[in-house]
């Protein structure tokens, strides 16, 4: 009996050697074919299924990409095609099966998550006729140190970071007058926090609480990062080699205090829902009734903005044609830069100094699937799809910010602002480190209590002490989520 | 007389309890529906333009966009796949119950019992336990974005919860099939002109439960079906945009539709169903 075990036991051993070692060998293998995949060759009679996000689709870009791209293909027999799928469809579950999209739009912080896994494969960006005209500073967003080499995995397409989104109709009529100090043609309550708060305070006390001046909800990491970022908090440090080091976290760092001091005040001028995600979700609607007088979100929801003001318009002035609604709504409804922060910290502070805001932000780009069996095809798309031309209509029709320069010259405007603060730092790019989970889930947490705290005028997080206590207990407890629990 | 009396205010006292227990537990349930049923008709489409609870105006733009909208969301595409999936799972999952339950009741074979057991075991676990093996099988099966990979799973599955219908099969008197026997009869045509005849009440209730499973459920088609078109509502209400809400409520109440006319129509046949599986003979 001993003897069939043992002789069982030895076969079954040396079956899981022989294909260890196979699988192992064919890994490797895979690996530099990967590598080696862009033959300049174009693969022909393939179908490309590209996943692009909803507004996307929802605006008719993506058909007038496909068919541009397809009508200058045809002689290929390549054929793009709408992939059809939920615009945040999981490459990693569905691409090793076979059935994923060719190339993928995604934010850095996915794409990177997926070039850590190998579900997105390198690009010889140096030969794209776009690498010259998008900056370092948005290529840096996919670059990825692997072994010796460091690679790039996607091309940026759009710059995104948090925008103010205001109504300009519900500026005072005296507001040149009242809330332009330095005459610059510019309402102050648009140009720094402090103003934006008393404005705010002042609307929400007139309308006994039923209209407010900025809305947004305090929980959003995303938004609310901003505030720590800005007075020198970090989200992680960086190794000798430019790495992310997770067990550097810095959202204490500095005077990061200080943001969580201003998300506790903004908590005053809105109402109970500031603490959770109902204001995010529907500022949409709220902005566009005239209920919310500004909030801030990013640039590529422009056009939900729009619909829902032009929607909420036209039931209040039903003799008004389409047209003359679109227009009024595009010339109403302002997207600008984020306000300059007090550099006191302190939104009373209406006299002090104040400072440009940094923001948590991201790239968006195109990506090519490791599992695509046309990669030169896939490449030769996206190639066409970061033309000038293209980008600049992806702009025009989504409202994105683009990360080509040439095309941030001919908008102006916000676009040459954000860009402007992706060169000058002000932007701090999503890191795509699972281990932001942990940070997310913290730090909502976080947000979460101050701002209720806030709302309620409590004590919990009253003092400029108890509230650098509570950030340094915040990096704790993420470093504890990342290194000691998980 | 004085005791008729306090009995009677007693018996009194006990219904207008009773009532009041029911009536607030029948509130507690129905207002979050005859919220989403009003949310469904506002006119502006939105869950915070309401007045108070129920919206402000009302109009029927939501279910008429449902069906017009359908650029980035196909809802009459997504409801044809929900009851293609539905219908073909209940046929399937019907037959393939009501035979198992039928060879437990009427046949006696080795390991019968230790069977019986196990899947009595087995159908205790929840479905989700399985997705990711679930998942890998139907990727080697080819069955990635395919509905027939979804009803292969639903009709697999319904047999696993055959004791309802073993139940019933056990009240018909087995002295029938012996005559029938007797008579010269097979067992398929004992199963197929004597007992199914006498089974409609359980064949009603077995193909109303095979259908409503498909019909709502949201992981199975979540984790198979990637492509939009292929999507069912489940799946695609779940993907609607945060600002959507009035068209999700009309989804949700649209979805509800086919589901009630067929409960009404077929209720009498379920409650009958349900009681004779538990009654032995």
């Amino acid at each position: 009996m001993t003897k069939t075990i043992a002789l069982f036991l030895a076969h079954a051993l040396a079956v899981i050697a022989v294909l260890t070692t196979f699988g192992v060998l064919g890994l490797q293998r895979e690996d530099q074919e990967a590598q080696e995949r862009f033959t300049g060759v174009l693969e022909e009679n393939v179908t490309l299924q590209i996943l692009d996000n909803d507004t996307a689709k929802e605006t008719g870009y993506l058909d007038e990409l496909l068919n541009a791209f397809n009508e200058e293909y045809a002689q290929y027999g390549i054929k793009a095609v709408d992939a059809n799928m939920g615009a945040y469809t999981d490459l990693e579950k569905l691409g090793p099966a076979g059935y994923g999209p060719d190339v993928v739009y995604q934010a850095n912080d996915v794409l990177m998550r997926y070039a850590l896994n190998k579900h997105i494969q390198p690009l010889p960006v140096e030969e794209m006729e776009a690498y010259s005209q998008i900056p370092k500073e948005a290529w840096d967003a996919y670059r990825m140190q692997m072994g010796e080499a460091e690679y790039t995995f996607a091309v940026p397409v759009n710059v995104q970071e948090p925008l103010l989104y205001y109504r300009k109709d519900l500026l005072p009529e005296n507001w040149q007058e009242e809330w332009d100090d330095d005459k610059n043609g510019v309402p102050d309550m648009v140009e720094n926090w402090a103003d934006l708060y008393a404005f705010s305070a002042e609307i929400k006390a007139s309308s006994n609480g039923t209209k407010f001046g900025y809305m947004k909800s305090l929980n959003d990491q995303y938004f609310a990062a901003g505030y720590f970022l800005s007075y020198g908090g970090y989200i992680f440090g960086k190794d000798e080699t430019g790495a992310f080091d997770t067990e550097n976290i810095g959202l204490s760092a500095g005077e990061s205090y200080k943001g969580a001091r201003i998300i506790r005040q903004l908590a005053a001028i809105m109402d109970n829902n500031c603490a959770d995600d109902t204001i995010t979700t529907s500022a949409y609607e709220l902005l566009g009734n005239g209920t919310y007088f500004a909030t801030m979100t990013t640039p590529d929801v422009y056009e939900s903005f729009v619909e829902n003001f032009a929607s909420s318009w036209s039931r209040t002035h039903r003799d008004w044609t389409e047209e003359e609604v679109d227009a009024y709504v595009r010339e109403n409804l302002v997207m600008t830069k984020v306000p300059a922060l007090p550099l006191s910290g302190n939104l009373y502070d209406r006299e002090g100094e104040t400072m440009d805001m940094t923001v948590m932000g991201g790239i968006n780009g195109y990506a090519i699937s490791s599992y695509t069996k046309a990669p030169n095809a896939a490449l030769a798309f996206l190639e066409f799809a970061s033309r000038k031309e293209w980008i600049a209509r992806r702009c025009e029709l989504l409202g994105i910010v683009p990360a080509r320069a040439d095309v941030v010259e001919e908008e102006g405007g916000v676009a040459e602002d954000v860009y402007d603060d992706l060169l000058n730092g002000r932007i701090y790019i999503m890191p795509g480190e699972r281990a932001m989970t942990q940070v997310w889930a913290s730090l909502g947490s976080l947000l979460r209590f101050i701002a209720e705290d806030g709302l309620a005028n409590g004590t919990a997080y009253d003092t400029d002490d108890k509230l650098i206590a509570a950030m340094k207990k915040l990096d704790e407890d993420i470093y504890s989520a990342i290194h000691t629990l998980s | 007389m004085k005791k008729s009396k306090s009995i009677k205010a007693s018996r009194a006292v006990d219904a207008a309890i009773t009532y009041v227990i029911l009536i607030a537990v029948a509130v507690f349930f129905f207002f979050p529906c005859l919220w989403l049923i009003l949310a469904s008709f506002s006119d502006t489409g939105s869950l915070y333009t309401l007045k108070g609870f129920f919206p402000e105006a009302f109009s029927f733009r939501n279910y008429q966009n449902l069906f017009t909208d359908t650029q980035m969301y196909n809802y009459p595409e997504w409801f044809g796949n929900t009851l293609f999936v539905a219908v073909m799972s209940c046929l399937f999952g019907t037959l393939l119950t009501i035979l198992t339950a039928y060879c437990m009741s009427r046949f006696k074979f080795r390991s019968r019992k230790a069977l019986m057991k196990t899947t009595l075991v087995l159908g205790m676990f929840p479905s989700f336990m399985a997705m990711t093996a679930v998942f890998l099988l139907m990727t080697q099966f080819n069955f990635i974005n395919n509905h027939w990979g979804l009803i292969l799973i639903y009709s697999a599955q319904a047999p696993m919860g055959y004791m309802v219908q073993k139940g019933f099969f056990d009240t018909i008197p087995s002295s029938i099939d012996e005559a029938a026997r007797l008579d010269g009869a097979t067992n398929f045509q004992v199963f197929a002109k004597i007992i199914l005849p006498l089974s409609k009440p359980i064949l009603v209730y077995t193909a109303l439960t095979s259908f409503t499973w498909p019909w709502s459920d949201f992981i199975l088609p979540q984790l198979l079906l990637p492509t939009m078109d292929n999507w069912t509502v489940a799946v695609g209400l779940m993907y609607l945009d945060e600002t959507e809400f009035a068209r999700f409520a009309a989804g949700s109440i649209f979805i509800a539709v086919p589901i009630v006319i067929l409960y009404f129509c077929l209720v009498k046949y379920m409650v009958n169903g349900m009681s004779a599986g538990a009654v032995k003979e």
